[in-house]
């Protein structure tokens, strides 16, 4: 009971009840997240494993049926498992906070999320220890490779199952945080007060609640081809597999990407130390962004011959539009500014320069005639490493470092933070880079294997050494949390003059996320606004 | 006559520098960002937090360029899908798991695979329309030396014309993913003079020259 009298719980509750019943979305979203770096790590051991058996032409390390085991579990791991629960983890955590509401609209359905993504991911890597190995078929599979007859066995259900169910539990998750942002705002806080993050995680969600279903879809059909009765034979169905696969497809891309934006906002605003430059047209750009996201899936098809390459090419090139909005807000943040270049500032700067190549070749791959060339490359590869790794990782890091502190009440160590910033920007790049002219040069993608005589021993060499040096730099983060958990140094409620609501209440926030009154909302700011009239005082 | 090898290569060197100059451009102005805004004691961030009317301009900026990156791509796409009504040699490809096989005009043959990949032989400066098909999953036909790849899918065939200008070999690989031998389902191709090419098909099918 707190003194006047009303009944209030000061510290979230834990426990294992909580693990079937618990209530406040803060718990589930940071057993989301920690779930998500556990399979983090288990997929880029399968990447360093993949990266070793390219090191030199000919096959040394695995078969070529044990790497396509790898590639397929690295990259569904990595979508399903890791980036898409990461940044929806974000949303469910910091959404209510920056909103002002006191829980998430719905939390079990939240919960149930967190399980079902559980659950899928699990079965996805029990397949491992089945007679006929994991799925084999790529993340993104395609009939009829993926159906029973050229890919038989139960571990590819399994990964079938698998995906279905962890993209339902994020599809919940999804639909809470866009219910949160819609109903469950604290007075004051209008649509048009929403923080920039908080926005993106709307946008987010809209692509999440439309395209995910279909993909669902998607999966169930081919369960049903696989063991029921045809469904993709006749000589339309491997095209119209292919369709219903990058109408999720594509979207995710973004739905891994949006969030990360959002929070890089956040920090470059805060480092700063100013607001967020050009709001309004953030906000537009990320709706108009979503709603292009929804009508580009089919640049992954240029090369089949079967769909209208123009259309899609023309909505990929447009997407330079809400792009181009984008880097010009974060960027016109920075110059005006006093910059504080700690840790998360640093893997901000990190995400907007590395991003940049990943959407610079990604609008190369836009263009059809030069994806005649690259698709299906190591160009490709390089590319979405860029946009997924050199960019939404380098994102959720300046995510991670920033909100540590609240979300524990303790900060990371700066010391460590800038060592593994500095190793991931050396071993992303050294790693990525070299993929861009392998591809070029006629490396295709999902190859346990490449000819002595192809000249491409030295670059790959090149790419796993660097590949190594991103699992020293993880390795840096992981001690770093591990030192700063146990040797506590209080961070206080606000140790980086954040500018909105989450930053308004204790580290780690309470139960309820808010004690007392919140401070007068009158923009996406508050906080900075409440610094303001009393400097001007 | 169309040569993919100059039209896709064009195509991308143009977007490459353009994609090379806004490169400098936003990490110059992050890096004048990062050494001129430099938190001191005493400065004040600027208090400004938005600038419409220039950044509409400048989103009128990315509006033209998307647009002339759209019309390049697509006057290079219409040269490069273009087929044309009279291609003088044509050439049936069936992939499959994990191989090729070539089927010249008069019914002649070349086939290989994983174990033993095959070498094709093509004329030099004439327009070779492929037509092509899978016998079993999605493979795809790329030539990297060409710019070009197409996919082949089963039950149905796709066509496509290219000019091979220069005599010498082209390496080629199956680009899709289809299987556990993908990565050693390649192929090769030999580009001949004519009279060499017309040679090369009486040696192999038997027949007079």
């Amino acid at each position: 009971m707190s003194p006047n009298g009303v009944a209030t719980v000061e510290r979230a509750p834990s426990g294992p009840l909580t693990w079937v019943a618990g209530a406040d979305h803060k718990v589930t979203a940071l057993r989301t997240a920690v779930v998500a770096l556990i399979f983090f790590i288990a997929s880029g051991l399968l990447a360093l494993l993949m990266r070793t058996e390219l090191a030199q032409p000919g096959l040394q390390v695995v078969s070529e049926g044990t790497y396509n085991e790898l590639f397929t579990m690295h990259g569904s791991g990595m979508i399903y498992l890791v980036v898409t629960p990461l940044a929806l983890s974000l949303g469910l955590y910091f959404v209510p906070l920056q909103v002002g509401a006191a829980e998430i609209w719905s939390p079990r359905l939240a919960l149930s999320g967190l399980w079902l993504y559980v659950l899928g991911g699990a079965i996805m890597f029990a397949g491992f220890l089945t007679d006929q190995g994991s799925g084999r078929a790529g993340w993104a599979p395609t009939v009829p490779l993926a159906s029973d007859h050229w890919t038989p066995g139960i571990g590819m259900d399994m990964w079938v199952l698998g995906v279905c169910l962890a993209v339902l539990g994020m599809f919940l998750q999804g639909l809470c945080v866009l219910a949160t942002a819609l109903r469950e705002r604290a007075p004051g806080m209008t649509l048009l007060r929403m923080p920039p993050f908080t926005w993106t995680l709307v946008a987010t969600a809209l692509m999440v609640i439309t395209s995910f279903p279909v993909l669902i879809a998607a999966m169930g059909l081919l369960e049903w081809d696989r063991h029921v009765s045809p469904v993709f034979d006749a000589s339309g169905g491997p095209a119209l597999f292919q369709h219903l696969f990058w109408f999720y497809g594509h979207p995710v891309v973004y739905v891994m990407f949006f969030p990360f934006v959002g929070a890089v906002a956040e920090v470059v605003a805060t480092f700063s130390r100013r607001r967020f430059f050009g709001y309004s047209l953030f906000v537009i750009s990320m709706l108009l962004f979503a709603a292009l996201s929804m009508s580009v899936w089919a640049h992954h098809m240029f090369t089949t011959g079967q769909v209208t390459n123009q259309y899609y090419s023309l909505t990929s090139h447009a997407l330079i539009i809400p792009a181009g909005i984008e880097y010009f807000d974060l960027i016109a943040t920075m110059i005006g500014g006093a910059i504080l270049f700690r840790t998360p500032m640093l893997f901000a700067i990190g995400f907007v320069l590395q991003f940049l190549i990943g959407g610079l070749t990604g609008i190369i791959v836009a263009s059809p005639p030069i994806d005649y060339h690259v698709h299906d490359s190591f160009f490709v590869v390089g590319h979405f490493h860029y946009t997924l790794f050199a960019g939404s990782v380098f994102g959720f890091f300046a995510a991670a470092y920033y909100w540590f502190p609240k979300v524990t009440g303790v900060t990371l160590r700066e010391g460590l933070g800038k060592l593994h910033f500095w190793l991931l920007v050396i071993g992303t790049n050294v790693t990525f880079f070299p993929m861009f002219f392998l591809g070029f040069d006629g490396m295709q993608r999902r190859i346990a294997n490449y000819p002595a005589s192809s000249g491409f021993g030295d670059l790959n060499l090149v790419s796993t050494i660097g590949a190594f040096v991103i699992a020293l730099a993880v390795l840096v983060f992981l001690i770093n949390l591990w030192v700063s958990l146990r040797h506590r140094e209080p961070a206080g409620d606000d140790p980086w003059e954040g500018q909105t609501l989450e930053w308004a209440t204790s580290s780690p926030p309470p139960r309820f996320n808010f004690r007392g009154r919140l401070p007068e909302i009158s923009s996406f700011a508050p906080l900075l606004d409440r610094r303001e009239r009393e400097a001007e005082r | 006559m169309v040569d993919t090898r100059v039209e896709v290569q064009d195509l991308f060197d143009a977007y490459l520098w353009i994609a090379v100059a806004v490169a400098v451009i936003v990490f110059g102005a992050v890096g004048f960002a990062a050494l001129r805004y430099r938190h001191r004691s005493g400065r004040e961030p600027s208090r400004r937090s938005d600038a419409l009317r220039a950044e509409l301009a400048y989103v009128g900026v990315l509006v033209l360029i998307t647009a002339g990156l759209v019309t390049a791509t697509f006057r290079t796409e219409d040269e490069v899908d273009a087929v044309a009504s009279d291609p003088a040699l044509r050439i049936d490809v069936t992939a499959f798991q994990w191989g090729w096989t070539w089927t010249y005009p008069d019914g002649f043959r070349v086939t290989g695979n994983s174990e033993s990949p095959p070498t094709f032989a093509v004329p030099t400066d004439r327009t070779v329309r492929f037509t092509l098909r899978s016998r079993d999953v999605i493979h795809a036909f790329w030539i990297p030396e060409q710019r070009f790849k197409r996919d082949a899918f089963p039950n149905r065939t796709t066509e496509f014309d290219l000019d091979f200008d220069q005599p010498g070999m082209n390496g080629g690989v199956c680009a899709e993913f289809c299987g556990l031998r993908h990565s050693q389902m390649s192929f090769d191709v030999l580009a001949l003079s004519e009279p060499d090419f017309q040679a090369w098909l009486a040696d192999r099918s038997g027949g007079a020259p």
